[in-house]
């Protein structure tokens, strides 16, 4: 009796509990309907959407990133300020300057003289375009280029500033733009890397590229930037050791990945059918690097393009031939860095043999996309890191010059990749050296480069040490006016 | 409630009847004073609460001659009361909501129907009240009358919500969905398909002919026309005059800014869209196509009209993600446009790979793919034919194939073919002019670097008005280029016994001319680089390159060194600087030189460098050699403070023990402001045996006077040495 008393108590509380659980499960049913993403999770992975597809039709299937580090000085360059000229050596007004942090090269300076550019400016085109003498190749082209005159960063050293372009934050350990478009997108070449490196230097001061520039962060290792050098190996530890020939190596590789199978068999890894490709790829990596990083079939008119200095590995003119080689060859993100833009010191003589290092063959790097039909799709980024400064750093003559770091504006241009042609956005004051107009921030950039890569910058997610990570961190817009 | 209250009430509420039918018979003489107005928009604050009285009151009505309600005396008591109440605020509601009738803009149904409901729910509530205690009245009586009170609240609620929400607020979320009509661009009427809606949107919830804000509707062309209170609304063709584009531009603080603050704004390309189409006349008939092409009105609402035209939807299904995974290979990839587009794009790679089963092998995904890129692929004639079969193409890329215009008519099946690449084929004009009419559907055809001159591309273009032509470069000698120097080839500048002298050229067709003798190349006299002159002795060659069609290139100067021995150990007798470790010993003789630039770490390779101490080293010879020269090479930079060595000391000795001192040699200095560069310096001696040398150079220990750094120890960097 007493047992049956007990069981009754049981029985009883469970129904009481399931039928007054059950309005409560379902009113949270009933909430939930008006909460639609309060279940789900973010990030490609949670929400079952594999990387390596747009998450809309894109524009641009590529990029070629012409960076040149070390920051060149615009004021010289895209950004005509004829009233620098007329104020020439009076002090900058301070309403001008507000409380801006200096760095420690010019903090120090009694005195603040503004200096006007030494090289006169044209306009040109239909988009009428400034453009400083010193670019007289890239100033045929305006009409194919947006230039972004407002753009700014937060980093005033050369360092973090680099590495926020490229990674989206000033410290580093993150992923590059190349990687996380590598990771978005997925490879359109299986047998070439999906983002490759390239490096030169020109005659001026330098500042150094490190490998942490183009590094992988937290994504998977085959995002990797991979860097080409200009010797005869050009990707590094690729070619076949002396004496084996290729027949040996297809023969030690078939030999290797049946043996990896067996592995795979007993112990079911990814990470061995996984190695089974990477060397297979690096196979026929063998064989379409030499092919790419072949100049001597290039005609004639090629070189004349890109000047003499293509065919001469290592200089920056090689690097856009090869990078218009890699894009085309379905490398999606290619990645130049140019040294020597630092002109603290001795700007007018420094800038004027780096403009002639870089002004043809970058100017060649668009048209010739152009005539293959590839501009539409490939989008061609020019840029530093930062801006310089208004007012001269050092001693101030009529001939000779410095300009120190100046984050609150610089100039870039874009072509192609569905970027619109033809115009300038942005405008800073008449002394260069706050925007007046149009302010876009380095996430801004990225995220409209994302975008017409069809990525959603807010949805390129990828979970790590418990947070989500994008490339343009908690911030960034895609700038619509420069999109056509 | 209390007796005296109650009967104040009551009185009150008979006041209020009376009042109200005054204010209604004589309706049209009102005129408001400012002062009461406040009190008439207070009308959608106070009437919620007549409506939650009444209808609590008209419950409890229903249910009073329930037999266990109706001898409770609180129920009986509370219930008069709050009908008293409920009918009070009505009242007040009533004469309020009067008020606010007489403010400018509301007119029409809807204000009708809710102003006589409100007033019916008044009426309707008091009689109730005054006759609930009659004898006649009944359940029966008290149910009929709670029910239509509570219908006549629900439909004047219904109304004022109608009146301030516009009259499909409730239902438009679900039912109209705003169909913007779709309607072709050709068909595109500029008044109806773009002005018109935006006036709905940001217009017509105040000034349409039930509200009538400013007596000014603007929902069909002849009011619009007509205009309102402040006057005509449109000076076609001066968007300046115009009334509407005045009250859009003035400051949004401007009480009539329009629209007004808190509502929604136009956008900058509404308001030129208004803007561009006063200008134009205020035309209400005129079609989008009657425009010129590059009228801007035309382009800004044909932006308008097709928001979403970039993202082109695709007619076909999308196939299966796995049959799609396994056609991919190592050299065919078919990748997805985008997440959720069933479209496909296919590249092919490896020219030597290439088949055009690789293309007859997509049957399955044929529909689907609307890119194919074949560039550099030995792609026949014949291919085309399969190519051909991909119906839904938009590109094509053919640059650099084998493909001519006999294989190319082909294409013209393909009736999406948008953008096509024929750069680098052999492509003539007369083939392209054949070609190009056939393929109507092609907006870009890209044709560098074919048959075709400038002139031919100009003339194409003419020709094909629609389809853009693109050319490319091609030189046409007019603007020359400078060659860029000559390079060395040899492997190091620094030879044993003899060398044959390599220096090249990258850019093929590259006449090379030097000189030994220190004077500068000629480009006829030199002698040109033939790969077979040899030297065994230090020798600074100058050289030039020269091309038809190209300016000289600058002089270069290529020195070359002779070191006949090589230690075979070295051990460093003092340490070398922090950031100039470059090899240790072994960097003095690894053939390898360094270049300028390294007071950079990131360059400093080849340069060992001391400051402070001298650099000293011992090197060791298995089998003894004879000596009699040392040569040293060294950088000079003395803007950072790089100097040549003060004195150099060569000793030698068959035993590392016995050492004697074979020479000691100094190097010139540099002046003040001297250019960075890169010299040599060697001494020499009476030929001497040796198995053991040890080498001291000592950094200059001040620097001149005429330099910032005076009286400092200057830095000495050496990449290489000589042992003849």
């Amino acid at each position: 009796m007493e047992k049956e008393i007990i069981e009754h108590g049981f029985s009883f509380n469970r129904r009481r509990f399931l039928s007054t659980m059950s309005l409560g499960i379902g009113s949270v049913a009933l909430g939930s309907l008006l909460m639609p993403d309060l279940l789900k999770g973010g990030g490609l992975e949670e929400e079952g959407l594999a990387p390596g597809i747009p998450h809309f039709a894109p524009k641009a299937k590529r990029v070629i990133y012409l960076f040149q580090n070390g920051a060149p000085s615009q004021q010289e360059l895209f950004d005509y300020k004829p009233k620098l000229r007329e104020m020439f050596g009076q002090e900058i007004p301070p309403s001008v300057r507000g409380t801006q942090r200096l760095t420690g090269m010019t903090a120090n300076q009694a005195s603040f003289p503004l200096v006007g550019s030494f090289v006169d400016f044209k306009q040109y085109g239909q988009s009428q375009a400034w453009v400083s003498n010193l670019m007289p190749y890239t100033s045929k082209i305006v009409d194919d280029l947006c230039f972004v005159r407002s753009m700014y960063t937060e980093a005033i050293n050369h360092d973090p500033a680099l590495t926020f372009l490229q990674t989206g934050s000033q410290q580093g350990n993150r992923p590059s733009m190349g990687s996380w478009l590598s990771y978005g997108l997925g490879n359109e070449n299986k047998n070439l890397p999906n983002f490759t490196v390239l490096l030169s230097r020109g005659v001026g001061n330098g500042q150094g590229v490190y490998s942490k520039l183009w590094s992988n962060g937290f994504l998977d290792s085959v995002h990797q930037g991979v860097q080409f050098s200009k010797g005869e190996d050009p990707v590094l530890y690729l070619r076949d050791p002396e004496g084996m020939d290729r027949k040996e190596r297809r023969d030690m590789l078939d030999k290797l990945s049946e043996l990896n199978e067996l592995s795979y068999q007993e112990f079911g890894d990814p990470e061995i059918t996984a190695k089974i490709k990477q060397y297979e790829m690096a196979y026929r990596m063998q064989t379409a690097v030499p092919e790419v990083m072949d100049l001597s079939k290039e005609s004639d008119d090629i070189i004349k393009l890109y000047g003499p200095e293509c065919l001469v590995p290592g200089t920056y003119a090689a690097n856009c031939l090869l990078a218009r080689k890699l894009s085309e060859n379905g490398v999606r993100f290619v990645q130049l860095y140019h040294q020597g833009w630092d002109q603290h010191g001795n700007l007018p003589y420094e800038i004027t043999k780096q403009a002639m290092d870089v002004d043809q063959a970058s100017a060649a790097l668009v048209t010739d996309l152009k005539q293959r039909g590839l501009l539409d799709e490939t989008l061609v980024i020019w840029g530093g890191e930062f801006g310089r400064t208004s007012y001269t750093q050092g001693k101030l003559t009529p001939e000779n010059y410095g300009r120190d770091h100046h984050p609150r504006c610089f100039t870039i241009w874009m072509a192609g990749g569905g970027i619109k042609p033809g115009i300038v956005y942005g405008e800073t004051d008449e002394l260069g050296y706050n925007i007046a107009k149009d302010p876009v921030h380095v996430h801004d950039f990225q995220a409209t480069i994302l975008h017409q890569l069809g990525l959603n910058h807010e949805k390129l997610i990828f979970k790590h040490l418990g947070r989500r990570y994008r490339l343009t961190d908690v911030s960034g817009k895609v700038i619509r006016d420069i999109i056509s | 409630m209390h007796l005296k209250l109650r009967v104040f009430a009551e009185q009150l509420l008979v006041a209020s009847n009376i009042f109200i039918l005054f204010l209604l018979l004589f309706e049209s003489k009102l005129v408001i004073p400012v002062w009461l107005q406040t009190i008439g928009r207070m009308h959608p604050l106070i009437l919620h609460f007549p409506i939650v009285i009444l209808l609590l009151a008209m419950l409890l009505e229903f249910f009073r001659f329930k037999p266990e309600y109706a001898g409770n005396a609180f129920y009986r008591n509370f219930l008069q009361g709050l009908l008293l109440i409920g009918a009070l605020f009505a009242a007040v509601t009533v004469i309020m909501g009067l008020f606010l009738s007489r403010e400018e803009g509301y007119e029409g149904a809807t204000l009708t129907y809710h102003k006589w409901t409100g007033v019916g729910i008044f009426f309707f509530a008091s009689i109730i009240y005054w006759v609930r205690n009659a004898r006649w009245y009944k359940s029966l009586a008290a149910r009929a009358g709670a029910l239509l009170s509570v219908v006549a609240l629900v439909l004047t609620g219904h109304y004022g919500a109608a009146l301030t929400h516009g009259s499909n607020f409730i239902w438009e979320p679900i039912s109209s969905k705003k169909e913007v009509a779709e309607v072709t661009l050709d068909q595109a009427v500029v008044y109806t398909n773009v002005i018109k809606p935006i006036l709905e949107q940001k217009c017509t919830s105040c000034h349409n002919p039930d509200k009538l804000k400013g007596e000014l509707i603007l929902t069909d062309p002849q009011s619009i026309t007509k205009g309102g209170k402040s006057g005509k609304l449109l000076v076609p063709g001066n968007p300046q005059m115009s009334l509407l584009l005045q009250r859009v531009h003035l400051p949004m603080e401007e009480k009539k800014h329009m629209p007004p603050s808190g509502k929604a704004q136009l956008t900058l390309q509404e308001i030129s869209l208004l803007t561009l189409w006063v200008k134009q006349k205020a035309d209400f008939q005129k079609k989008l196509t009657a425009l010129p092409a590059s009228d801007s009105l035309r382009m800004l609402a044909t932006a308008f009209l097709q928001p979403h035209s970039q993202e082109e939807e695709y007619d076909f299904p999308a196939v299966d993600e796995d049959k799609v995974k396994a056609l991919n290979t190592d050299y065919r990839t078919i990748l997805p446009l985008a997440r959720e587009s069933p479209a496909l794009a296919v590249n092919i790679y490896n020219a030597a790979a290439y088949n055009v089963s690789q293309l007859d092998e997509l049957g399955d995904i044929r529909k689907q793919v609307i890119s194919l890129n074949l560039n550099k692929m030995p792609v026949k004639d014949a291919d085309l034919k399969s190519i051909a079969k991909f119906e839904n193409l938009r590109k094509l890329d053919l640059n650099f194939t084998d493909v001519s215009a006999a294989g190319l008519k082909e294409l013209s099946g393909l009736k999406h073919l948008q953008n096509l690449t024929l750069s680098g084929t052999k492509l003539g004009l007369n083939d392209l002019k054949g070609l190009l009419p056939q393929l109507k559907s092609v907006k870009t055809v890209a044709v560098w670097d074919t048959k075709l001159s400038a002139a031919d591309v100009q003339q194409l273009q003419q020709a094909n008005k629609g389809i853009n032509i693109i050319g490319g470069f091609k030189d046409d000698g007019k603007n020359p280029l400078k060659l860029n120097p000559p390079q060395m080839t040899n492997a190091s500048p620094i030879f044993a016994h003899t060398l044959v002298v390599d220096i090249q050229h990258p850019i093929k067709g590259v006449d090379v001319r030097f000189t030994m003798d220190g004077s500068e190349p000629d480009s006829v006299k030199s002698p040109l680089m033939d790969h077979k002159t040899v030297i065994n002795s230090n020798t600074t060659i100058r050289a030039k390159a020269y091309k038809n069609g190209w300016y000289g290139s600058d002089m270069i100067t290529f020195d070359y060194y002779k070191s006949a021995y090589q230690p075979d150990s070295g051990t460093l007798l003092a340490p070398l600087n922090r950031v100039h470790q470059a090899e240790g010993v072994k960097t003095f003789f690894d053939h390898k030189l360094g270049v300028i630039g390294a007071n950079n770490p990131a360059w400093a390779n080849n340069w060992a460098g001391v400051r402070d101490n001298d650099m000293a080293f011992v090197s060791e010879f298995k089998k003894p050699i004879t000596l009699s020269s040392l040569g040293v090479r060294y950088m000079v930079e003395e803007d950072t403070g790089i100097f040549p060595p003060e004195l150099v000391e060569i000793w030698g000795g068959t035993t590392r023990e016995n050492m004697k001192l074979l020479t000691k040699f100094k190097a010139p200095m540099p002046v003040k402001g001297e250019r960075a560069s890169l010299r040599s310096v060697a001494g020499a001696f009476a030929p001497q045996q040796v198995s053991y040398i040890k080498i001291v150079a000592k950094p200059l220990s001040k620097i001149p006077a005429w330099h910032r750094n005076k009286d400092k120890r200057a830095l000495l960097l050496v990449d290489e040495m000589f042992l003849n």
